[in-house]
């Protein structure tokens, strides 16, 4: 039988993340993604709760989850399972 | 803004004339991420509280970690604020430039430089740290192009020089002197690097790691002296032309930096009228209370018990001023968290160069009844202590980055590593599997004994109403009730979480909730239980994501069950169960 494994972190797990985010920008530079200036505190922000701006929602939807943003962390965070959480709230939220 | 404040809360008074600010429910002594996470928090908490922070710091709140990255250009200084510009102002928190010389704890009142006070409901003391610098009897240690690496003005200088510099001596033996050694050769500058001891992180490596490291900055092309002090720094018409070692030896340089660490800025502690017990800083209980009633202290200025030594430290690390931040703003606003020690085993992580560096718990401890466990090749390097089937340390080195938070879980925790002993030797580690097979325990557990889960700390803060409603003309009542159970989820509902979980394995059902079962959720979901031991590792989104359907945000058709988004949440796995 096939048993399904989450392959994305849980929501107090990614919220632990953005904690754990020293904002180097490391993750956003190796981005080949990321068409437009986004700040990582805005994305941080908006990752987390509260509305989602028009950047960062394109952003989201650009994503491929690549995972090109895992290994420049220096503290060893999972850049991609936070965009998915940012995925996740913009399928749940309506429009930008 | 103070008027904004007054109009929305008509309990003050009259005063909103004259923006006096002669006492506040919540006052934050530093404007460091520590501060400025505790005032968000608290404003989050508390819609009314009136909030001030006191800083005598020229800029807004900065991600101090990314100094590094600024320096050698890859972080501009408009991507180094910790948070959204104006985010003090939409959260009402007053801010007040100044440096406070006094803490009256009896009558409740900071006194300001220049007369001013300032009276408290609760007083946080987020000072922070300050860096320790040369020696003071170092001669030649006010040349011009002698720094100390720790503000923003330093590295604001450090980045000015860099074009015109082609030597640079780097003083200290921690993580913050081999950063900057690193980030020096990143922009093809010669580094030296002074160390006084043997090893490299003696506290945190061990010998072989140490070693292991020393050889790959080594092998970058750093020149690196161990065993080495600087006597004297030699300079020409005011700048530094180099320094002489304790081995007499002369290093020429056109920068000098010292990273020797930092102490907490804890003479507050002492400028109270009730001196505040502090040791190697402010000693705080796991609540961040300090000895003196109705004060906290957070982040580097805040000394915790480190639970695996029983000993007092501060953890000057970034991770844990956020979380002190948000647990001080909670309890200034009087709303305890209820969770015993949310903060749990240090944990380090970083890259150096290419090899990423982890130590999580206490990977050194040799006392008796520990198993250590190594594993080491050309390229990588591991150390774990276990207790029985618990690990209590873990350390590595390699290129393979590695998921440090879930290992720090599985310490914090004290889950069994018995089936994942030989990944975590090897760095082949899946966090990933291991914790979605944890959760099927956990879920089972909690079924058998009718307990909840544990609630987390960290709940999220409520969503905006406009991202919680359904998109308008979608889907009929079964949608609206799935984003209903959500809702709940989103506030930390565990009790909720846990249905969803059980209904992994029935998915028609799962989301048909009726009413009557919506309210005994309810009232689980009120009813804080004893810690149970049980964590729930589940995501009710995922859950939701291949259990119901969804409408498209960009081309507002519903898809269900479509295979290419399905693929982005989970993976099916062979040969379980």
């Amino acid at each position: 039988m096939t048993r399904p494994v989450l392959l994305h972190k849980t929501g107090p797990q990614v919220i632990q993340e953005i904690n754990a985010c020293i904002g180097c920008n490391e993750c956003l530079l190796a981005c080949p993604a990321l068409a437009e200036p986004i700040t990582i505190d805005v994305l941080n922000r908006e990752t987390f709760a509260g509305p989602i701006s028009a950047p960062v929602a394109r952003f989201a939807r650009s994503c491929y989850q690549c995972s090109a943003c895992v290994a420049p962390c220096p503290v060893g965070l999972h850049r991609d399972a936070m965009m998915a959480w940012l995925k996740v709230r913009l399928l749940r939220g309506g429009k930008e | 803004m103070y008027r904004q404040e007054n109009s929305k809360q008509n309990s003050t008074g009259p005063q909103n004339s004259r923006p006096s600010m002669d006492s506040a429910d919540i006052v934050i002594i530093g404007n460091g991420i520590a501060g400025l996470t505790a005032s968000v928090e608290a404003r989050r908490r508390d819609p009314d509280a009136r909030i001030v922070i006191v800083t005598d710091q020229n800029h807004p709140t900065i991600n101090t970690p990314a100094l590094k990255q600024f320096a050698v250009g890859k972080v501009s200084r408009e991507q180094l604020l910790a948070y959204p510009v104006g985010t003090e102002r939409s959260n009402r928190i007053h801010l007040i430039n100044g440096h406070v010389d006094e803490i009256h704890a009896q009558r409740k009142f900071i006194a300001l430089k220049g007369g001013r006070t300032l009276g408290y409901g609760s007083l946080l003391i987020a000072t922070g740290s300050s860096p320790m610098g040369l020696p003071a009897n170092i001669p030649g240690r006010d040349f011009d192009g002698v720094l100390t690496l720790h503000r923003l003005t330093n590295y604001l200088d450090l980045r000015r020089r860099l074009g015109e510099v082609e030597d640079a001596v780097v003083i200290g033996g921690g993580v913050h002197a081999i950063e900057t050694v690193m980030g020096l050769m990143h922009c093809g500058i010669k580094a030296h690097w002074l160390i006084r001891g043997e090893t490299f992180l003696g506290k945190m490596l061990d010998q072989p790691a140490s070693k292991m490291v020393l050889e790959h900055v080594r092998r970058s092309g750093v020149m690196v002296y161990t065993n080495t002090e600087v006597v004297g720094v030699v300079g020409r018409i005011g700048a530094v032309v180099g320094v002489v070692t304790n081995h007499n030896q002369m290093i020429p340089c056109q920068l000098v930096l010292s990273c020797t660490g930092t102490q907490p800025v804890s003479t507050l502690a002492r400028q109270c009228t009730v001196p505040i017990l502090q040791k190697k800083g402010i000693i705080v209980n796991d609540k961040l209370r300090t000895s003196v009633r109705d004060i906290y202290a957070a982040g580097d200025v805040a000394a915790l018990l480190n639970p695996q030594t029983g000993e007092y430290e501060p953890r000057a690390l970034w991770y844990h001023a956020v979380l002190q931040g948000r647990l001080a703003g909670a309890m200034m606003t009087g709303r305890e968290p209820d969770k015993a020690d949310p903060f749990g085993v240090p944990w380090h992580a970083t890259h150096l160069g290419e090899i990423s560096m982890l130590t999580v718990g206490d990977p050194l401890n040799s006392s008796e009844g520990i198993i250590t466990l190594t594993d080491s090749n050309k390229a990588s390097y591991r150390r774990m202590s276990i207790s029985g089937d618990r690990l209590v340390g873990y350390l590595a080195l390699g290129t393979a980055p590695q998921d440090s938070l879930a290992i720090k879980r599985i310490i914090d925790e004290g889950l069994s590593i018995r089936s994942v002993k030989k990944e975590l030797l090897k760095g082949t580690f899946d966090a990933r599997r291991y914790f979605s097979h944890k959760r099927t325990h956990a879920t089972q557990g909690a079924i058998k004994t009718g307990r909840l889960p544990e609630t987390s700390l960290f709940d999220l803060p409520a969503a905006p109403k406009q991202l919680q409603l359904p998109a308008p003309g979608s889907r009929s009542t079964q949608r609206l009730q799935t984003t209903d159970a959500l809702q709940s989820l989103e506030q930390n509902d565990y009790s909720e979480s846990r249905r969803h979980t059980d209904d992994l394995q029935l998915p028609q059902k799962s989301l048909r909730l009726s009413p009557d079962m919506m309210v005994r959720q309810r009232a689980e979901a009120e009813w804080e239980g004893s810690p149970t031991g049980y964590r729930l590792h589940t995501n009710p989104r995922m859950v939701e994501a291949h259990t119901s359907e969804y409408t498209d945000v960009d081309e507002g058709e519903p898809f269900q069950r479509h295979e290419g988004k399905r693929n982005l949440w989970t993976y099916a796995e062979n040969g379980e169960q």
